[in-house]
């Protein structure tokens, strides 16, 4: 049986996680349509997919630029979604293994 | 430029069950993505000491590896919960800007709906989502969808990581952890809007990777796009 102070580490933190992810849609209710915080959300997932890639590359080094890279390539060439993730999970691991 | 979503008053939201097989069957890499990291995690909980009932408890409720792997640094017999509260709520704020964009495209949808779909809210599912709702109607069926292929794979990853005598990394590790990049990376082309999408992704990448070198890659996806949506909104652009 888990300890109390175990239990409740994970209770707080599972609550805190869902007041995080629950706790945006509500305020969103706050925000005026048409207004510039409203505009800036509508205009940002295309920004957010680039710098989350970005990111992803940075923390993975070379093994995740020539994945993503490899992906971004066929995905272009294809249109298959399933082929560009395919080469670029494979790529990753020949560049992971060739380290 | 980069996305079309219509403004809460005009979209027409939905919550269907062909948009949770549509979310579901576009997310099943997930599966492979994060069981490979909620093995990693698992086992990363054994190294501690933490018993098999709370370390997939864990994974269930909290259900965030950034949020688990920081609070994890923080692990003690007695675990010092308030600083780890301080921890999960720095490195989780950014799914206050998830929410209030979903607000964006479901806010007309009844609470009772969305809440609960919230609870397993990931970076990729709301990235998904977010590119769903341009080119289909808005449909929380989606995210729902997308959700159980990562949910399943991170606490069951977990699960199956802890009862195993493994050791994290591996080159197939290494390309299992590309995956969301990957697949994040397959949807760019859906979003590019020809030379105006140029200046916008560069300030983007290049925010993102300054933040994630000299703050914390935690913030860098939300700063990075932060940086490029902010140029997009001066140069007057329309969603």
């Amino acid at each position: 049986m888990p300890e109390w102070h175990t239990l409740a580490a994970i209770g707080v933190l599972g609550l805190v996680s869902y007041a995080l992810r629950s706790g945006g849609f509500l305020a969103g209710s706050l925000m005026r349509e048409g207004s510039a915080l409203a505009r800036f959300f509508q205009l940002a997932p295309g920004n957010l997919f680039v710098a989350f890639v970005a990111a992803a590359c940075l923390e993975g080094g070379l093994a995740s630029i020539v994945g993503c890279t490899a992906s971004l390539t066929v995905m272009i060439v294809t249109r298959k979604e399933w082929a560009a993730l395919a080469v670029g999970f494979a790529a990753a691991a020949l560049v992971a293994g060739a380290r | 430029m980069t996305i079309t979503t219509q403004p809460a008053s005009s979209a027409k939201a939905i919550c269907s069950r062909a948009g949770v097989r549509r979310g579901l069957l576009a997310a099943l890499p997930f599966l492979l993505s994060n069981g490979v990291a909620g093995v990693v995690m698992g086992v990363a909980y054994r190294g501690v000491g933490l018993g098999f009932v709370p370390s997939v408890l864990f994974s269930v409720v909290v259900y965030s590896a950034t949020a688990q792997a920081v609070t994890l640094g923080l692990w003690a017999p007695v675990p010092p919960i308030i600083p780890m509260a301080v921890a999960c709520i720095a490195t989780n704020a950014r799914y206050l800007v998830m929410g209030a964009h979903l607000y964006q495209i479901f806010g007309k949808l009844r609470k009772r709906i969305t809440l609960p779909i919230l609870f397993l809210l990931a970076d990729a599912s709301w990235l998904m989502t977010s590119a769903d709702a341009e080119s289909n109607d808005a449909d929380i069926g989606y995210l729902l969808g997308a959700n159980v292929p990562m949910a399943v794979g991170w606490m069951g990853g977990t699960a199956l990581g802890y009862g195993l005598p493994l050791a994290p990394g591996g080159p197939i590790s290494v390309a299992a952890a590309l995956l969301p990049a990957a697949f994040i990376v397959t949807l760019l082309p859906t979003q590019w809007r020809g030379a105006r999408s140029v200046l916008p992704w560069l300030l983007s990448a290049a925010g993102a990777l300054l933040v994630g070198s000299l703050v914390s890659p935690n913030w860098a996806m939300l700063a990075g796009g932060a940086v490029g949506t902010s140029f997009s909104m001066m140069r007057g652009d329309n969603a």
